[in-house]
């Protein structure tokens, strides 16, 4: 949890080594049993392996949200299309132009970035809410031309992607390196965060005015946040494409978007943690939904709707806030002070 | 000295101003407004209008009207949502959704009837009723939702009101999406037509007379409302309420039931429009994302807290949209938006009728 006392306690030995990491003894100690916890049963199954990888994928994106979601306000209500966007240029970079994978995920961050920069541009001069109607307005544009373009995309009936593995091989391949990706995406942007830049960024999200009487740039800073953001998510949904195998439109649907953004704001706006670990049992649950429940289409989505709203009434801080609650009861135990800085 | 003190000095900005209330005889005014940004694009839009109808036939000017006008119902309730509450509703395509749902549902035996009776009188007035009863249903929904759902979050927290806001309403939208179809199930719900009655030659085009009644249906609720807002003191107390909450409050007005009477306003004129339209759009659970997204555009175009620009920004939308399906194609109508969108953000941000009144409203 980054609390405020993290920039002036001193660290030793392998706490250091982990702050470099932005990572607290706790967090380090979640992603050891996230490593770990594939290789025994009942978690080496390959179906919920499988679970296991989305949720990382779902969780690395709703970091990337939360990145300008929480630090600056501006949600981007087309984030699943700037996701899809790095899928899409990812996949057919990779089949056209026949480049390796890794970097045909780069040119799909980079297609990501370069469009958040030009709506950001254009959009965060203004209120955050010429942003999210630009940002909607543009999700719902890239999946009609998803849909139309069928001679790059083909359309409807969905575009074959080459997968990162041969696809005989365990998801246990693909597990590893998910959460790389995870870890490298928490990394960028807790880094940023900690730096005078992010100060920048949280200064803005409280508040604009007075970000603004103190010489800070707002709309620079908001631009360069937004691409960051959208960079990431071009990045996550490459390694998305390519591990699923086949891109529909429906991937860029603003239901995908809203996924996103309940996952962001269960667990905690402006952590981007929160996120990361509530989309693991959130993914279970709601899978376990749609299974079980599949006489009543749409459940899943309802259940979203009705949390979003009670959170949004009764919690907005999320569980990220009932974390910090927890830790804030136990400060004076060291064990709990030293897991937690 | 005392006479230097008392020796009127000439204001010249007061000779300017009394110049230009002489100036301001009526055909100055008139030239002056075409020559302004709103002046330009309703002339140009009608020319468009014009020219599109004569090299593509009719039918281009007719759907503009009918559409247009629902789609300025549905930008006046969000428009009227933003300006007195600071709400951004995502979820007013539902209401338009549950608006001709209940149209559909009250069409049902009213059509059984008339097929068996069709003389009576119940032929004329039947579909009046069923989009009264969508009407109705959307505005108690409407209060319903204000008091389960955003008279909880003002009384908790108002900080980031119109981001939380924003976030309940797709909430909200998911809910209501999802719950037609657990409960009705995702079938096109449709009726052939209101009033079956045989089509009315106008300027040599035959238009059904469902599509007549909703122009007049359309218009007759813009006046209304227009009276309404202008004239009631029910109208006057939500516009003081939409100008400065607090001064409005100091003087005795009820801002709770401001508050209520905005969301049954809002949502029936959402649901006003969806069961006037239930012949072009058969009610499932999406109906309402299309609606939705026209407001928005209106609303954009217009400018924030518009209520009165939503009139023509609608026309005009619909205009756009015509055009976009006839010339290039169906599918496109949801890309070229966007081109627009950029050019009035990058060169006009606060809309093309920008107020001179704005509402308080944060990030």
């Amino acid at each position: 949890m980054a609390s405020e006392h993290e920039y002036y306690v001193q660290k030793k030995g392998i706490a250091k080594f982990l702050d470099y990491l932005c990572l607290t003894p706790l967090g380090a100690i979640g992603f050891l049993i996230l490593i770990i916890v594939p290789l025994f049963p009942p978690f080496n199954q390959d179906y919920l392996l499988r679970w296991f990888i989305l949720a990382a994928i779902m969780g690395a994106g709703s970091m990337a949200f939360d990145f300008s979601a929480g630090y600056i306000a501006v949600v981007n209500f087309g984030f699943a299309a700037f996701v899809g966007l790095g899928a899409y240029t990812s996949a057919i970079t990779a089949v056209r132009w026949g480049i390796p994978l890794p970097v045909a995920m780069l040119c799909g961050a980079l297609a990501s970035a370069l469009l958040g920069l030009f709506t950001g541009a254009i959009s965060l001069r203004m209120r955050g809410m010429f942003a999210i109607c630009l940002t909607w307005f543009i999700g719902i544009a890239l999946m009609g031309l998803a849909i139309k373009m069928v001679w790059l995309t083909r359309g409807m009936l969905g575009l074959q992607v080459p997968y990162f593995f041969p696809s005989d091989v365990s998801n246990l391949y693909y597990w590893y390196p998910v959460l790389g990706l995870s870890l490298m995406t928490w990394f960028i942007l807790k880094r940023i965060a900690r730096s005078h830049m992010g100060l920048a960024f949280k200064a803005i999200g409280q508040n604009m005015d007075a970000a603004k009487t103190s010489g800070i740039n707002p709309t620079r800073y908001r631009i360069i946040n937004f691409t960051v953001s959208c960079a990431l998510a071009g990045w996550v949904g490459a390694f998305y494409a390519h591990f699923i195998g086949i891109l529909t439109p429906d991937f860029l649907h603003t239901a995908k978007t809203v996924e996103f953004l309940v996952i962001a704001y269960i667990g905690g706006r402006g952590t981007l943690w929160g996120g990361f670990a509530v989309a693991f049992p959130f993914i279970w649950f709601t899978e376990m939904l749609r299974s079980n429940f599949d006489y009543l289409p749409g459940i899943n989505l309802l259940i979203y709707g009705l949390i979003l709203i009670v959170i949004m009434i009764f919690y907005a801080g999320g569980m990220a806030q009932f974390f910090q609650y927890l830790v804030d009861k136990y400060k004076d135990n060291p064990t709990v002070r030293w897991l937690t800085t | 000295m005392a006479s230097a003190a008392i020796e009127p000095t000439i204001d010249e900005s007061a000779i300017d101003k009394v110049e230009q209330t002489i100036e301001n005889t009526f055909v100055q005014k008139v030239v002056r407004w075409v020559f302004s940004a709103a002046g330009i694009t309703i002339c140009l839009t009608i020319l468009i209008a014009i020219v599109a109808s004569i090299h593509k036939g009719p039918y281009i000017l007719v759907n503009t009207i009918i559409t247009g006008g629902m789609w300025a119902l549905m930008a006046i309730g969000l428009s009227l949502l933003f300006s007195v509450m600071n709400i951004a509703g995502f979820a007013h395509g539902e209401y338009f959704m549950a608006g001709s749902l209940t149209a559909y549902f009250v069409m049902q035996p009213i059509g059984k009837y008339t097929l068996d009776h069709p003389e009576s009188f119940i032929t004329y007035v039947g579909p009046l009723i069923a989009i009264l009863a969508g009407t109705f249903m959307c505005a108690i929904l409407g209060v319903i939702t204000e008091r389960l759902v955003f008279k909880q979050l003002r009384i908790r927290n108002r900080e980031g009101w119109l981001l939380n806001c924003f976030l309940i309403t797709i909430g909200l939208s998911v809910i209501m999406q999802n719950g037609h179809q657990l409960i009705f199930g995702a079938d096109f719900k449709g009726i052939l037509a209101y009033w079956d009655f045989p089509s009315v030659p106008i300027l040599g085009v035959y238009i059904s007379m469902d599509r007549v009644c909703a122009f007049f249906i359309a218009a007759l609720t813009m006046v209304g409302f227009y009276m309404f807002m202008m004239f009631s003191t029910a109208g006057k107390t939500i516009r003081a309420v939409s100008q400065d909450e607090e001064g409005a409050r100091m003087v005795g007005i009820s801002v709770d039931a401001v508050h209520i009477m905005t969301f049954a306003l809002s949502c029936g004129l959402a649901g006003l429009a969806g069961a006037s339209l239930l012949f072009m759009f058969p009610s499932y659970p999406t109906v309402g994302v299309m609606p939705l997204y026209n407001s928005w555009f209106i609303i954009i175009l217009v400018g924030f807290g518009n209520v009165a620009g939503s009139i023509p920004g609608g026309f005009m939308i619909a205009l756009f949209q015509v055009l976009t399906r006839s010339y290039f194609g169906e599918g496109w109508e949801a890309v070229i938006p966007v081109l627009l969108i950029s050019l009035i953000l990058i060169f006009k941000p606060s809309g093309i009728f920008a107020t001179k009144v704005r509402t308080v409203w944060d990030q």
